[in-house]
């Protein structure tokens, strides 16, 4: 467990590590590789994990990175709701690895991690092969609860979509929105906290909404939630009077809006007290846990999400093991790819200070959630972070939504930094030019 | 493009309010020794990182959101505090994100972004 | 509603240090040193005596983002036999401005003593429950409770809107052999905690539903009084007896004394 004690100066020359004398200077880039290799293994290749495996490269270019992702080419949650919406095409969601692999050297592995051997430091592929690691980073996202609702199992989503990971579940609920007759009812089944993306249920219908005005004004749309409250709930009402009437009825908790059974077959919901909603298109965001191998690692606890130390985000529960985004249980943090990509930052500088046995330097992170309702409407809500008596917290000050009464013109620069936050991180993460 | 030019329009009167801290600023590296300016220093890293998930990798994205990188060192620190002053018309989540961090972490900001290379071509950053 | 978060932003600096695993039952026992033995009301109700630290099962989340409504459920291992049952399960918080949650009185028509609620917990803390048995002995469980301000997750503060004290019940509709009975029941009221201002700034006076009512043919199931600490809107989840069938009437009673009703229909086993 406990390495020889070296040099930090020996250390970080290994790693290839620029020195910090050299920072403003250099401003962060690294002068030269080292030659002796520590090798760190990241599984997912999404918001934590690319952003993981791109900044220890770009702080340590003499580590061994391997990315282990399943898929070729990436498609992001977050704007999935402004191509349901009809704002966007489908492929401008996509990302791929080529910049992680041809300019930063990171080894994309695509297959799918099916196991990892703490003990022994190592991570087993579905296709067989093993991989060893000295420092593990898993970023894999989440999973959901099959069987917490009643009539939801895995079949459930070929009918009733949740379309919470995006791919193929996101182009069938186009496909069925498409489809749908004017004057029909779209109902989507909104979680208890903690989920991924907390305004995504209501981003959803807002641009479903968009949708429906522009091409089928008769239709309804229904939120069955099981919560009372939501994420910039005020900002989100009042864009929805603004721009769709009462075509959008929200139900919360206490209003009966906790669903307690799915029929997917018929395309039914049933309420806790009782009532039953009948849809034309039924998009149910199931319970949520941490991604499977966070599981199989053993660093997730009954909660079903996984205790991190919050000033380097490794694994309370493994040696060696860190853990980001959705995953976590790092509140008040919301599950955000913003979120997950400054986690990720953090424990890239941490592990590579872990690998050159010095303490982690000190984190920061920070998170803006925008929310797009409208074509030129958007709304945030923004937040620093910071470790306070060991546990994560709010910057006292700092942070919060967009103000209530702000003009038609906050709102519409709101929604083009929406698309030009967009274009930045996934520049940021896979290296996508922007357009 | 408008929107670069409105804010870029604000700057000019807010530098002139925060005229003062165009010259000596507050970068604890004077006054303190090696170490600490060392830690200050990869603190402003830390938090220059999360700068890159609006403005790109070493904040140099070119979109509606401004590139930072080879900015004037002055007139950023002077747009970072007239943020958190909440003194910046028409800014959006950048007052509520300033608020989080102390005025020398926005001057170790602004000096940071200032010596980037606003044309550094990413190819070169790891060869 | 910002004033509501800012009060309790305050506070919480002091505690967040506040040790996520207290003493084993067992030792806190031995010294003196349970949280019961640092609540008044708790000291009042005990007047001497020690409980077991067993039989009570408390499941809250461990970390919670919206203090305002927190699901919390109590399972009293313990048979709900005519000659020995639980009769009585009290919570308590000790980090809210007042300790006392709410309180259970069971019959044993009520089958098992085990309930779902939602709850105010101000900050992170610890919650414990006592449950006193009809022959007079006392048990009691605790469980400890981060709680955490996000900006992202919006604080509920709900309104006295058109659905006031409106009422809602829903008995499982198919009864299992010999097992009790699941009834759900809410009731729309804000629970105005006294603790709130206004968007003018003033004190919004303390105004909740206090006790509830539930009886089978004219005999009491289970009654409940409701402090500060219920989240709005009211849920409570409580069981019936197998072999209980007939209508179940239900009544929620305001502190202003204004009451409100429900039925519901108990099948036949």
């Amino acid at each position: 467990m406990t390495r020889m004690p070296m040099n930090r100066r020996q250390a970080l020359k290994r790693m290839g590590t620029v020195g910090a004398g050299s920072l403003l200077a250099g401003a962060g880039v690294p002068l030269f590789a080292g030659s002796r290799t520590d090798r760190v293994v990241v599984v997912g290749g999404g918001f934590g994990g690319a952003t993981a495996a791109k900044y220890l490269k770009r702080l340590a270019p003499g580590l061994n990175v391997t990315l282990v992702e399943p898929a070729k080419r990436y498609y992001t949650c977050p704007f999935t709701n402004l191509y349901l919406g009809g704002m966007r095409e489908f492929e401008s969601l996509g990302h791929d690895y080529r910049e992680l692999s041809d300019r930063y050297d990171v080894r994309v592995l695509h297959a799918f991690a099916q196991d990892v051997d703490v003990e022994g430091r190592r991570l087993q592929l579905e296709n067989g092969s093993t991989l060893r690691w000295d420092r593990l980073i898993l970023s894999p996202g989440i999973d959901f609860r099959w069987g917490d609702l009643e009539g939801y199992d895995k079949r459930a989503p070929e009918q009733a979509p949740h379309a919470w990971k995006a791919g193929p579940q996101t182009k069938l609920l186009r496909k069925q929105l498409v489809a749908m007759e004017d004057g029909g009812t779209f109902i989507l089944v909104a979680p208890d906290n903690p989920f991924r993306c907390p305004p995504g249920p209501y981003e959803r219908v807002s641009m479903i909404a968009n949708y429906f005005k522009k091409n089928k004004p008769r239709s309804k749309i229904l939120l069955l939630d099981a919560k009372d409250t939501f994420s910039k709930q005020g900002l989100f009402e009042e864009g929805w009077r603004t721009h769709y009437g009462d075509m959008i009825e929200w139900v919360g908790r206490s209003a009966d809006g906790r669903v307690v059974r799915v029929d997917p077959e018929l395309l039914e919901v049933e309420t806790e007290f009782g009532t039953v909603h009948k849809a034309s298109v039924l998009n149910v965001v199931p319970p949520q846990k941490a991604g499977a191998i966070a599981h199989r690692a053993g660093v997730a606890d009954d909660s079903g999400w996984v205790p991190i130390d919050p000033h380097t985000f490794r694994a309370r529960r493994a040696e060696g093991v860190y853990v980001l985004g959705d995953a976590t249980q790092a509140a008040p943090m919301p599950k955000s790819g913003f979120v997950a990509n400054t986690q990720a930052k953090v424990a890239a500088r941490a592990v590579i200070a872990d690998l050159a046995g010095e303490p982690a330097p000190e984190p920061s992170w920070a998170n803006t959630c925008y929310s797009v309702i409208a074509p030129e409407w958007g709304i945030t809500v923004a937040n620093v972070y910071e470790v306070h008596e060991g546990t994560l917290r709010e910057v006292p000050g700092s942070g919060g939504v967009s103000p209530l009464d702000a003009d038609a013109a906050f709102r519409s620069r709101e929604a083009a930094y929406a698309e030009a936050w967009y274009a930045a991180i996934t520049q940021d993460i896979w290296g996508t030019r922007p357009a | 493009m408008r929107r670069i030019l409105l804010i870029g329009g604000a700057v000019i009167a807010v530098a002139s309010l925060f005229g003062t801290l165009g010259a000596g600023g507050s970068a604890p590296e004077d006054a303190t020794g090696d170490a600490e300016a060392e830690r200050f220093a990869e603190r402003i890293r830390g938090i220059a990182m999360s700068c890159a998930a609006c403005h790109g990798t070493e904040a140099r994205a070119e979109t509606a959101i401004p590139r930072l990188a080879g900015q004037p060192e002055a007139v950023v620190r002077a747009q970072l505090l007239a943020f958190k002053a909440d003194q910046m018309p028409g800014a959006t989540v950048m007052p509520r994100l300033a608020r989080g961090y102390t005025n020398e972490e926005l001057a170790g900001l602004a000096r940071y972004f200032s010596q980037l290379d606003p044309q550094f071509e990413p190819e070169a950053d790891t060869r | 509603m910002h004033r509501t978060i800012a009060r309790i932003r305050s506070v919480i600096p002091a505690l967040v240090a506040t040790a996520l695993i207290v003493a084993s039952p067992a030792s806190a026992e031995a010294q003196g040193n349970a949280p019961w033995d640092r609540v008044d009301p708790a000291q009042e109700l005990l007047d001497g005596a020690t409980p077991r630290a067993e039989s009570i099962q408390i499941d809250l989340p461990s970390v919670t983002q919206d203090g305002s409504s927190v699901p919390l459920s109590i399972e009293v291992d313990h048979p709900m036999r005519s000659d020995d049952y639980i009769e009585a399960l009290y919570v308590f918080a000790t980090r809210n401005p007042s300790p006392e949650v709410v309180e259970y009185h069971f019959t044993p028509l009520a089958g098992k003593a085990r309930i779902s609620t939602r709850v105010r917990l101000n900050e992170s803390q610890t919650v414990f429950a006592l449950a006193r048995t009809s022959r007079g002995a006392w048990l009691a469980g605790t469980r400890e409770i981060r709680v955490t301000v996000s900006g992202c997750i919006a604080q509920g503060n709900a309104e006295k809107g058109p659905d006031f004290m409106q009422t809602r019940v829903r008995a499982a509709s198919r009864a299992r052999p010999g097992e009790p009975l699941d009834v759900r029941t809410l009731i729309n009221h804000p629970m105005e905690t006294g603790l709130r201002e206004d968007s003018n700034g003033n004190a919004i006076p303390e105004r909740i539903v206090h006790s509830f009512r539930a009886e089978i043919n004219g005999e009491t199931v289970l009654t409940a009084r409701f402090h500060r600490a219920v989240s709005a809107n009211p849920y409570l989840l409580f069981y019936i007896a197998p072999g209980q069938s007939g209508p179940l009437h239900l009544t929620w009673e305001e502190d202003t004394g204004e009451t409100a009703t429900a039925t519901a229909e108990i099948p036949a086993a």
